[in-house]
C-alpha cells in the first residue's frame, strides 16, 4: 500500500489547500474591488453572508441545493449592485477613512440584521456531495467528494474571472475604468455602470466562497461565518499586494497550507498569530506586496 | 460643427472661461491658442462634459451637449485626445485601440488595419505595452484610438507638448491630411502657435478665459499685436 | 476671537461658587467635608474662569489649558458626589473609554489613518495591568498604569512599523487582523492571562487613609470605593486630555495634520512621513492601553471576551459619532458609552421588544452600525462637527 498519500504531510498539504482556496477567493474579491474603486471592502465577508441567508431561505419552500445556489448568486448580484449604487457611490473621492468607516458600519449592520432575522445559531446547509473522507487502505485520506467539488468550483471561479478580465471586451472595459476612469469615459466607456458591475461580480465570488465555507460540517452558516476568513483573506491580499489578483490567490492558498501545518504541529490558537506575524514580516520586507512588481501608489 | 455661445465656466470663485463663443466648422481645423492658464483645456473638458458650464450653450450640429454625460458625448462622435495623451500604459497598443473601437459599431480588424496604415509604427508595436512607447508614438496611439471610432469631431489637447519639432511637424501634417480627406471637424488646442496656425483654417485666441481674437488663421497669424502680446511670437 | 462675555465672567463665577457652596453644605453628611468640598470647588471655578480668559489663553496656552482641565475635573468630581453608585460606575467606564477614544481621534485627526484594533490595544493594557498587579502586589496604582501604557506603546510600535510605511487601508486591515487575533493570543498565553476566566486584581483599589473621610462625604447609599474609583478615573482622564490638548497644539501635532491634509507637501517641508505616522499610531495605542488598564481597575477584574473585535468596532462608532479628529468628540463618545446600555434597554422596553428576542439582542449592532454609516455620510465630523457648524451659522446670523 502507498502510505505516502495518507501521510501526515500530504494530509496537511491537502487540508491546507482546502482552506487556502477559500482565502484565495476572498482575497481575489478584495483585490477586484480595490483595483476598481480604491476601497478595501470590510463588508466583503458580510455581504455574501447575507446573500447566502437570503438564497438558502428557499430551503423552507422545499427547493433543493442548486436552486438555492442560483438564488444566492442572484441575491449577491442585487446586494453588490445596490451597495455600490446607494452607499459606495457617495464615497468616491472622499478621504480614505470614510469608506473604511462606512464599510465597517455596513459589516456590523449586516451581521446584526442577519442575526436578528435568522438568529446566531449555526444553520447547517445541505451539500450536494458527501463530506466523508475517502479511505485508503483503512486510513483516512485528506479528500472527500465535497472537497473535490470545492476545489473544482474554486478553480472554475478563478478561471472565469481570469478569462473575463484577460480576453473579453467587458474585461477590457473593467480594467480600463479601474486604471484610467476619466480617459475611459472620454472613449465612451460607461464607467459608472462598470463600477456597479465590479461590485456585483466580487459579491458573487464572495457568495460562492460563503456557500462552500458554510457547507462545512463543523461551522455551518452563521452571521459571523466569514469574519475569520475575511481576516485571512485580507492578510493574503496584503501579502500578495492589493493590486495583484494572481498574487492574492497564490498568497491565500499558501497561507491556508501554512495555517494547516501550524494547526497540526503547534496548535489551533497559534494560527492567526503566525498569520499576523507573516503579514508583519512580509510588509516590512516588501511594503507593496510580494507579488507586485513596483510600488504602485494611488494619489 | 460645434457651436459654442456665451460659455462661462468657473472653479469655485475663479472663472476659467468668461462668455466664450466660437464656431468650429465641419471639415475645418479650428485652433484654440493662448498661454498657460488661458482656459484652453477647460474649454475642451467642458465640451466633453468633464466640466459643467455655469452658463452658455454647446451644440454639436443641432444637438445640445450641456448636461450630458461624458460617455454619452463621446458616443455622439466626439473624440477627445486629452492633455498628456491619456494612453493606458498597462495596456498594449492593440488593447488601447480595442478600447477606442468598442463604443463605435465598427469592424475591429478593419479599423485596426486602417490605423496601422495611418500610423505604421503602431502596427509594428501592436503587442507592446503603451508605457514602453516614445512620446511621439504615444501621441499617435492616442489619436489612433480616437480615430478608430470614426468620430465626426476630434478634440486635440496640446498634441505637440513635449515632442521634437520634426515629430510635431509630422503630426500636424497627419491632422491636416485627415481633415482634407474626410469631413472631420478638428478643435486643436495648442500653445505652440506657429505650427498650429500653419495648418488651421480658423483661430481663436484665449486670454485669461476671454476670447481676444476670433478670425481666420491667416489673419490671426498676421496680427502683430496678437503675435506679440498673446502668442509670444516675437520676430 | 473677541469674546463679549469677558467682563461677565467674574459675576458668573461668583454666582456658580455660591450655589455650589450651598449645595455642598446642605447635601453632605458632615459639615467639615462639605466645607472642604465647596472650598476646593470654588477655588477651581475661580481659577478656571479667570485663567481661561481669551487674552490669557493667547499668552499662556498651556497654563490656560491646565486651568480649564482643573475646572472640568472639579465640576465632574463635584457632580459624582451626588450620583448613585451605578451611575457613577457608568461614568467611570465612560471616562476610561474616553481616553481610548481620544487616542483614536488623535490618530485619525493627526495622520488621517484609522485603527480597527483599539479594542485589542485596550486589552493589552487591561491584561498588562492585571498580570503586573498579580505578580507585584506592592506596586502603586499609578506605576502599574504606566507599565500598562508602555506595553500598549510597544505593541503599537510592533504593528505600526510595517503598516505605516504604506498609504491606503493597510493599517486598518492589519489592526483588524490584530483585533481578531487578540482573543487567540490570550488563550495561547493562558498561563499568564488566566485563560477563559480572565484575572482578578489581588486587592480592591481603595482610597488612601488620608482621603478616606473625604469620600465618606458623598450622599448615601454611595459606596466609598465606587466614588473613589470614579474620581480616580475622571482624574486620569483629565490628565490624559490635558496632555492630548497640548499635543494637538504642538509642533508635532501640526506636522501630523499637514500629513493628513497633504502628504506630498508635508514631505517637501521636511516632515518625516513614516516616523510621524508611527508616532501617531503609538500614541493612540498607548492611550487605548491606558483606558483598558483603567477599566481593569474599575472592574477589579479582566475577562477575555470583553476585548473581542466587537469592542474595537464600538470604539470606532463612538468616536465617529462624537466627532473624529477632535478632542471634544472623545468626551462626547465617552458620555455616550457610559449611558448606551441604559439607552438601548430603554429603547427595548419602550418599543415593547422581547428582551430575550433576536432583534433586542442585536439592537446594539444595528443602532451603532447604522449611526456609523449615517454619521460618516451626512456629518463626517460627528456631533462636534455638527455643533460647530451650527455655532458658526448662529454667530454669522446674529449682529455684531
Amino acid at each position: 500500500m502507498d502510505p505516502f498519500l495518507t501521510s501526515r504531510i500530504v494530509t496537511d498539504v491537502l487540508g491546507g489547500l482546502t482552506n487556502g482556496v477559500t482565502y484565495g477567493l476572498v482575497a481575489l474579491s478584495l483585490v477586484l474591488i480595490w483595483r476598481s474603486t480604491g476601497i478595501l471592502n470590510f463588508a466583503q465577508g458580510a455581504m455574501p453572508m447575507f446573500a447566502t441567508y437570503v438564497g438558502f431561505a428557499l430551503l423552507s419552500y422545499h427547493f433543493g441545493y442548486w436552486p438555492c445556489v442560483v438564488a444566492c448568486v442572484i441575491a449577491a448580484l442585487l446586494i453588490g449592485g445596490l451597495t455600490e449604487r446607494l452607499l459606495v457611490r457617495r464615497l468616491y473621492g472622499k478621504p480614505e477613512i470614510n469608506p473604511i468607516v462606512v464599510m465597517v458600519g455596513f459589516l456590523i449592520v449586516l451581521e446584526a440584521v442577519a442575526a436578528a432575522i435568522w438568529s446566531s445559531t449555526p444553520r447547517s446547509l445541505p451539500s450536494p456531495f458527501s463530506s466523508i473522507h475517502w479511505q485508503l487502505a483503512g486510513k483516512p485520506f485528506a479528500l472527500s467528494p465535497f472537497i473535490v467539488y470545492e476545489f473544482a468550483t474554486a478553480l472554475v471561479v478563478m478561471a472565469a474571472v481570469a478569462v473575463l478580465f484577460r480576453f473579453t471586451n467587458l474585461g477590457l472595459q473593467l480594467r480600463a475604468s479601474a486604471l484610467a476612469p476619466e480617459v475611459s469615459r472620454l472613449l465612451g466607456v460607461r464607467v459608472g455602470r462598470l463600477l456597479t458591475l465590479g461590485w456585483m461580480l466580487s459579491t458573487v465570488v464572495g457568495v460562492i466562497t460563503t456557500i462552500l465555507v458554510s457547507a462545512n460540517f463543523f461551522s455551518g452558516l452563521t452571521p459571523t461565518v466569514m469574519d475569520g476568513i475575511f481576516a485571512y483573506g485580507f492578510i493574503a491580499a496584503a501579502i500578495g499586494g492589493l493590486e495583484s489578483p494572481v498574487g492574492a490567490i497564490v498568497a491565500g492558498v499558501l497561507l491556508g497550507v501554512v495555517n494547516q501545518f501550524v494547526t497540526d504541529y503547534v496548535n489551533q490558537n497559534a494560527v492567526i498569530i503566525i498569520a499576523l506575524a507573516i503579514l508583519i514580516v512580509s510588509l516590512m520586507i516588501r511594503p507593496s506586496g510580494v507579488f507586485t512588481k513596483s510600488a504602485l501608489r494611488r494619489v | 460643427m460645434i457651436t459654442i455661445e456665451g460659455l462661462t465656466v468657473s472653479f469655485g470663485a475663479v472663472q476659467a472661461l468668461r462668455n466664450v463663443s466660437l464656431v468650429a466648422e465641419t471639415g475645418k481645423i479650428t485652433a484654440v491658442l493662448g498661454a498657460n492658464g488661458a482656459g484652453k483645456t477647460t474649454l475642451l473638458r467642458t465640451i466633453s462634459g468633464l466640466k459643467e458650464p455655469k452658463t452658455g450653450t454647446i451644440r454639436l450640429d443641432d444637438q445640445s451637449l450641456v448636461h450630458k454625460r461624458t460617455e454619452d458625448i463621446a458616443r455622439l462622435g466626439i473624440g477627445h485626445v486629452p492633455e498628456g495623451r491619456g494612453v493606458i500604459g498597462e495596456f498594449t497598443v492593440e488593447e488601447n485601440l480595442r478600447l477606442g473601437a468598442m463604443m463605435a459599431k465598427v469592424n475591429l480588424s478593419r479599423g485596426l488595419d486602417e490605423q496601422y496604415e495611418l500610423f505604421p509604427v503602431l502596427g509594428e508595436r501592436r503587442k507592446q505595452h503603451a508605457a514602453k512607447l516614445s512620446g511621439g508614438e504615444r501621441q499617435m496611439l492616442a489619436m489612433a484610438r480616437a480615430l478608430i471610432a470614426k468620430p465626426s469631431v476630434l478634440l486635440l489637447d496640446e498634441p505637440s507638448l513635449g515632442l521634437a519639432p520634426l515629430v510635431t511637424a509630422q503630426l500636424m501634417h497627419t491632422i491636416q491630411s485627415l481633415c482634407e480627406t474626410s469631413d472631420l471637424t478638428v478643435i486643436l488646442v495648442e500653445q505652440n502657435a506657429t505650427s498650429a496656425l500653419r495648418i488651421a483654417h480658423h483661430a481663436v485666441v484665449l486670454h485669461v478665459g476671454k476670447v481676444v481674437a476670433n478670425d481666420t488663421a491667416s489673419l490671426v497669424a498676421a496680427d502683430e499685436n496678437l503675435r506679440q502680446y498673446y502668442l509670444g511670437l516675437v520676430e | 476671537m473677541k469674546f463679549a462675555g469677558t467682563r461677565r465672567r467674574v459675576p458668573i463665577a461668583m454666582g456658580v461658587a455660591v450655589v455650589a457652596t450651598v449645595v455642598a453644605l446642605v447635601s453632605t453628611t458632615t459639615s467639615r467635608e462639605g466645607v472642604a468640598l465647596s472650598v476646593a470647588f470654588d477655588l477651581a471655578v475661580a481659577c478656571g474662569l479667570i485663567l481661561s480668559l481669551p487674552s490669557f489663553k493667547l499668552s499662556h496656552p498651556v497654563v490656560s489649558r491646565a486651568a480649564l482641565t482643573l475646572l472640568g475635573l472639579d465640576v465632574a468630581i463635584f457632580i459624582t458626589f451626588f450620583l448613585n453608585s451605578s451611575t457613577n460606575f457608568n461614568l467611570a467606564t465612560g471616562a476610561a473609554m474616553s481616553i481610548v477614544l481620544l487616542g483614536l481621534s488623535f490618530l485619525t485627526g493627526a495622520s488621517g489613518q484609522i485603527s480597527l484594533g483599539n479594542g485589542a490595544f485596550m486589552g493589552v493594557g487591561a491584561f498588562a495591568m492585571a498580570i503586573w498587579a498579580n505578580h507585584h502586589t506592592t506596586t502603586p496604582i499609578v506605576a502599574t498604569l504606566l507599565i500598562a501604557v508602555v506595553c500598549g506603546a510597544l505593541v503599537g510600535l510592533l504593528l505600526g512599523l510595517p503598516a505605516t510605511r504604506l498609504r491606503g487601508p493597510y493599517l486598518a486591515g492589519m489592526t483588524l487582523a490584530f483585533a481578531v487575533a487578540f482573543t487567540f493570543i490570550l488563550s495561547t498565553f493562558s498561563s499568564w492571562t488566566g485563560g477563559d476566566s480572565g484575572l482578578q486584581l489581588p486587592t480592591a483599589a481603595i482610597a488612601p487613609r488620608w482621603l478616606d473621610g473625604f469620600f465618606h462625604a458623598g450622599t448615601p447609599p454611595l459606596t466609598t470605593t465606587t466614588l473613589y474609583l470614579t474620581d480616580v478615573a475622571i482624574i486620569v482622564a483629565g490628565v490624559a486630555f490635558f496632555f492630548m490638548a497640548n499635543l494637538f497644539a504642538s509642533r508635532t501635532g501640526r506636522s501630523m495634520r499637514l500629513i493628513r491634509d497633504n502628504d506630498v507637501a508635508a514631505e517637501l517641508v521636511g516632515v518625516s512621513l513614516p516616523r510621524t505616522r508611527v508616532v501617531a499610531f503609538i500614541v493612540s495605542s498607548a492611550y487605548a492601553a491606558l483606558g483598558g488598564a483603567l477599566l481593569t481597575l474599575i472592574d477589579n477584574s479582566v475577562s477575555p471576551p470583553t476585548y473581542s473585535f466587537a469592542l474595537s468596532v464600538t470604539i470606532l462608532s463612538l468616536i465617529v459619532i462624537g466627532g473624529i479628529g477632535t478632542i471634544s468628540g472623545a468626551l462626547i463618545g465617552g458620555v455616550i458609552y457610559a449611558f448606551s446600555t441604559n439607552v438601548i434597554s430603554w429603547i427595548t422596553t419602550q418599543t415593547g421588544l422581547n428582551p430575550q428576542g433576536n432583534l433586542a439582542s442585536q439592537l446594539n449592532g444595528i443602532i451603532f452600525g447604522g449611526l456609523l454609516i449615517l454619521t460618516m455620510l451626512f456629518a463626517p465630523f460627528g456631533i462636534t462637527g455638527a455643533a460647530r457648524s451650527l455655532w458658526h451659522r448662529l454667530r454669522a446670523r446674529s449682529p455684531g
